[in-house]
């Protein structure tokens, strides 16, 4: 493989993986949430969690400009104070991608957690668990295939990502050119040979990703 | 009282709206479905809020709406015996008994867990896993975790229902020793009159979110307060007629062209007026066929005397129930018969009854219970 090759395999992993922990981080929570409580604004978080599955990357990629870029209404203030920015780094790759992956984990988890016999959530109540310990003991680790499979989903989904993250992080070389975009620019100049090595490696991870998500998702049901 | 419960829970068509006390002992709720029996419990045990109402368990308040008291779930110490048992299933039998114990010290907890275990004979079972166990031990076990609390009060959701019936009768007894032993005030919710009677010590009878009876289970299967009581407890020939005379201790009636006399309840007095219709059963174990090789019946033996014939019969084994036609004329009480009838087999046999189907019949008048409107 070519040095470019070599670095957008490595980004790419690095991206995913803490894309996917951060899902795991933001959309655990979330989900239980969405599963169990009644809140204020509970439709608006649930749209707004879901909406990057349905429009077109570039556009969600086009709003996180909108709220990061450098005149964004969250990345102004931020350039404002530190003269940094987080688009075209390697962070907005992660970012791009933890917001594209969150709805397929939000929604795989919220429906394993949904799935988990509310009795048992009430005998735990009677027997002197709260709320947290309950989930914690007993809603989670019931939802566990589930919530794992959400989060292969994400993984894949991460490591995927395209539009989006062209959008807030570029396709800088060796700083935020992850494979998709690596395969497309490779295939813009013609270098066939590089881009089927890279096809054929995602081509082969995401057979992986689905063979685990479907394992753990039949041992879930 | 060890237990008194007012509740009222206004939920979309349907309205919860009950009253009842309880002694020492165990209490049945028992109605159709969706009474509203479950969701009593799950107001007893903090898991659902009332609209209005107070819960007090052995002198504790748990709720009260007046005063503004609410107890979770968690401080109640209540004892959950879910309909489905709701054992966690990623957990062993051992940890399911101790789950309610995790906040104490180890050694205590799983000293608790191990005389809980050892009483209700799960000890061989520690190490299962629910799915390994049949429908009766995990029974047992949902109730072993319910105990191991040391619970102020246990409740049991049709706690036999998931059982076949041989093993629901035995687990039955079985529940009825545990309760007994643990003398813990106790409620038990069934569908089923028999499961009541036998697990109650006072029965609550629940219709249409309403308590339509509260006594204990000899006042009740003797005097059900009303018709629809008898019918939700399943009892047959309950009859229709009109009151002649009311006294406080007899009420004569007519029914099907008969004159038949009742005892009254003192306790009750119930004192229609003449001309007003009356609802009555006659248990049909206690209707007597008179024989005929005995000599002619004795109006001041015989009461309430009437003679019909047996148009259909049904073997159960050890009786026989048969259903009676009486010669009055007129469309009989209960579409194609009068009065249903429970003979032993002994005694069918012995009276040949396949053979003849026409009959005297008497019924002592403290055999007739008459249901105040």
């Amino acid at each position: 493989m070519t040095p470019e090759a070599t670095s957008a395999l490595a980004l790419s992993l690095r991206v995913a993986c803490l894309a996917t922990a951060l899902n795991a981080i933001l959309g655990i929570p979330l989900a239980y949430l969405l599963a169990r409580r009644r809140f204020r604004g509970k439709t608006l978080v649930d749209l707004l969690v879901t909406l990057p599955l349905v429009l077109p990357p570039t556009v969600t990629g086009y709003y996180l400009i909108v709220l990061l870029g450098r005149r964004g209404w969250l990345g102004a203030p931020l350039y404002a104070a530190t003269g940094w920015t987080v688009a075209f780094t390697w962070y907005a790759a992660v970012i791009a991608a933890t917001v594209m992956a969150l709805p397929l984990l939000v929604r795989t988890a919220r429906a394993a957690i949904e799935s988990v016999d509310r009795d048992l959530e009430r005998a735990a109540h009677t027997l002197g668990r709260p709320e947290w310990r309950t989930a914690l003991e007993v809603t989670l680790p019931l939802a566990r295939n589930g919530i794992l499979a959400g989060l292969v989903l994400a993984f894949a989904r991460a490591l995927g990502e395209f539009g989006a993250t062209l959008m807030l992080a570029g396709n800088i070389p060796g700083r935020t050119t992850t494979v998709p975009l690596a395969i497309y620019t490779a295939v813009q100049i013609g270098e066939t040979g590089s881009a089927l090595a890279l096809v054929g490696l995602l081509t082969l991870l995401s057979c992986v990703v689905l063979i685990v998500a479907g394992r753990l998702g039949a041992r879930a049901a | 009282m060890p237990l008194e419960v007012t509740l009222l829970k206004r939920l979309p068509g349907f309205t919860l709206d009950v009253a009842w006390t309880s002694g020492v002992g165990v209490a049945a709720l028992f109605g159709p479905s969706g009474a509203g029996k479950t969701l009593t419990l799950q107001c007893l045990a903090g898991l659902l809020r009332p609209d209005a109402g107070r819960i007090v368990v052995d002198g504790r308040v748990f709720f009260d709406a007046a005063a503004g008291i609410e107890l979770t779930p968690q401080q109640r110490r209540v004892g959950y015996v879910f309909q489905g048992y709701a054992l966690f299933p990623h957990l062993t039998v051992a940890d399911n008994i101790g789950f309610g114990l995790r906040d104490q010290p180890r050694a205590t907890r799983r000293e608790r867990t191990r005389s809980v275990m050892a009483r209700l004979g799960l000890e061989n079972l520690a190490t299962r896993y629910p799915r390994e166990l049949s429908g009766g031990q995990q029974q047992r076990v949902a109730l072993a975790r319910a105990l191991a609390i040391d619970p102020a009060l246990v409740l049991l959701d049709e706690p036999l229902s998931a059982l076949d019936q041989p093993l629901r009768r035995a687990l039955r007894d079985e529940l009825r020793t545990i309760l007994g032993d643990w003398r813990t005030a106790a409620v038990v919710v069934t569908h089923d009159f028999a499961e009541a009677y036998r697990l109650g010590d006072r029965i609550v009878v629940y219709e249409a979110g309403r308590v339509i009876q509260s006594a204990p289970r000899s006042e009740l299967l003797w005097q059900p307060a009303s018709e629809a009581v008898a019918r939700i407890m399943g009892i047959r020939n309950v009859l229709r007629g009109t009151v002649i005379k009311a006294t406080p201790d007899r009420i004569q009636l007519r029914w099907r062209g008969l004159t038949l006399e009742a005892v009254n309840s003192p306790s009750r007095a119930y004192l229609p007026p003449p001309e007003s219709p009356i609802a009555f059963f006659i248990r049909p174990e206690y209707v007597r066929m008179i024989r005929k090789d005995r000599g002619a019946p004795d109006p001041g033996h015989h009461m309430n005397l009437m003679s019909g014939r047996v148009v259909a019969e049904a073997d159960f084994g050890t009786t026989v129930t048969l259903m009676i036609r009486l010669d009055e004329p007129g469309p009989p009480a209960q579409g194609d018969y009068d009065l249903e009838l429970e003979v032993p087999r002994l005694v069918y046999e012995i009276l040949e009854i396949e053979r003849d189907r026409h009959w005297q019949l008497s019924i002592h008048r403290g055999s007739i219970q008459v249901l105040p409107a």
